[in-house]
């Protein structure tokens, strides 16, 4: 669901905005806001996950295969933003824990290989956090990705299902009571309790 | 929602789980729900709102969700409805009890938080119906969850079912869900804890039957017959005072539940031993 939400101005500074991109305002942490931006036929993912590693790219470069629904991207980055803001982050930047938040175990490195690009991707999902004071441009990013920007719409088309029930180990039980998003999103906010 | 008008009737109060307050002091050391204490604690609620209310307004603002409503206040925890990230949601902000000592105060409440955050996982890697959760916020001690739009408690439906008069052979297929689904739960060792009609929900279409757990806030993991024993009865009695001439549905759940859990003898046993115990029952001989 590529809901648009564009009512006000989440982010000061939201340039380049268009039917593609996905934004959401967090609830919790007004005036924080979300955007994902969804790229395939990527050419450059090495040169992509070397800025990412560097910390010369705005956003958490993500592997669309992993993802099955914006609302598991939103449930991390919420509870990333949560820890940020308590200093209680795991990692040391706020999207190296927007990462890190997706895993369902407590693995950093697994977290990143997992979850953040390869060399070889040819797709890109790219997040961003935007504070109400900060200034992102969208245009400037979205131009280092060698790549096509698509809807987030194709996101479904992106996703590996049989990796994803893999990695957060869904069980056959668990299918019957609910979409694959509930178990892995029930995965995600509890992974600290256990 | 419907789900709402429960707190009007039956002395457990759903998902806040008010039932908890006299447990709080006594279940703090024993971290257990007794079904003596569990009566006890019926009258506490309206005592306890009343002064909840006043003393912790400034305490815990509401959390800013669009379309934010109260759905219920119990003595446990404030219970709101809202869209969280796009999404029906219910967020349950514990309520700081201030006589409390603060380090038992914040070590309860984090422990009763994280306990239904677990048990919430728990039942679904089963396969047993419970919310998912969404957030869990260990500084507010407030957890988000799915809402399960359009559903009503069990309770409403009894009663509902009730007072039109008919179709009272859907109430005992109700009640063999609910045995199936209490021996599926029991089998993987997790005690609710408080075990009402109303922390049972049933999702729309209601025809269909199908029942959601909720309200875990004073769960815990045992495979004792003892505590699974106790739950049964803490629902036993729920049942019986909140609705009138449901005995027949109640062996029917029992029976059910027999057939289903593989470990139900010694634990109907113990039931059985539990009935002799509780209020205002002689244990002569």
């Amino acid at each position: 669901m590529a809901a648009k939400s564009r009512a006000g101005a989440p982010g000061a500074g939201l340039r380049h905005r268009c039917e593609m991109d996905f934004t959401h305002q967090l609830e919790l942490f007004p005036g924080c806001s979300v955007t994902l931006l969804l790229f395939d036929h990527v050419k450059n993912a090495a040169a992509l996950r070397k800025k990412a590693m560097e910390g010369s790219i705005e956003g958490a470069l993500i592997n669309p295969a992993m993802i099955v629904d914006p609302f598991q991207i939103l449930v991390a980055a919420n509870k990333a933003v949560h820890l940020h803001k308590i200093g209680k982050m795991k990692t040391r930047t706020l999207y190296a824990e927007i990462i890190f938040s997706l895993s369902p175990n407590n693995n950093i490195s697994d977290a990143f290989k997992k979850f953040g690009i390869s060399d070889s991707d040819t797709a890109v999902l790219v997040v961003l956090v935007v504070d109400r004071e900060k200034t992102v441009n969208l245009e400037d990013i979205a131009s280092q990705v060698e790549g096509q920007q698509v809807s987030l719409d194709e996101l479904p088309q992106l996703t590996d299902a049989a990796k994803v029930k893999k990695m957060y180990k869904v069980t056959p039980q668990e299918e019957k009571i609910g979409t694959l998003l509930d178990s892995i999103v029930c995965r995600m906010s509890t992974k600290d309790v256990l | 929602m419907a789900a709402a008008e429960t707190e009007a009737g039956g002395l457990c109060s759903g998902m806040a789980g008010a039932a908890g307050p006299a447990v709080d002091e006594a279940g703090a050391a024993a971290a257990a729900a007794g079904p003596a204490v569990d009566e006890a604690g019926a009258e506490a609620p309206a005592v306890d709102e009343a002064g909840a209310a006043a003393a912790d307004e400034a305490e815990a603002p509401p959390p800013p969700l669009p379309g934010l409503q109260l759905v219920q206040q119990g003595a446990e925890a404030r219970v709101y409805r809202g869209l969280f990230l796009g999404r029906a949601a219910v967020a349950k902000l514990r309520i700081p009890k201030r006589y409390r000592h603060p380090a038992l105060e914040e070590r309860l409440s984090r422990r009763r938080t994280a306990q239904e955050a677990r048990s919430l996982l728990r039942c679904r890697r089963a396969g047993i119906s419970a919310p998912v959760v969404y957030f869990v916020d260990y500084v507010t001690n407030s957890i988000y969850l799915e809402d399960i739009v359009g559903s009503i408690t069990v309770q409403d439906h009894i009663n509902s079912v009730q007072q039109s008069g008919n179709d009272t052979s859907s109430l005992l297929t109700l009640a063999e869900k609910m045995g199936e689904l209490l021996a599926r739960m029991h089998d993987e060792d997790l005690i609710h804890g408080d075990l009402t009609t109303s922390n049972i929900l049933l999702r729309p279409p209601t025809e269909k039957l199908d029942l959601v757990l909720i309200d875990f806030g004073l769960s815990f993991i045992s495979g004792l017959p003892e505590d699974k024993g106790v739950d049964l009865y803490v629902l036993e009695k729920a049942f019986l005072s909140t609705h009138p001439d449901t005995e027949t549905m109640f062996k029917a759940l029992l029976k059910t539940y027999a057939a289903t859990s593989k470990k139900s003898g010694p634990v109907i046993k113990r039931l059985d031993e539990v009935r002799l115990r509780g209020r205002k029952r002689s244990m002569i001989g």
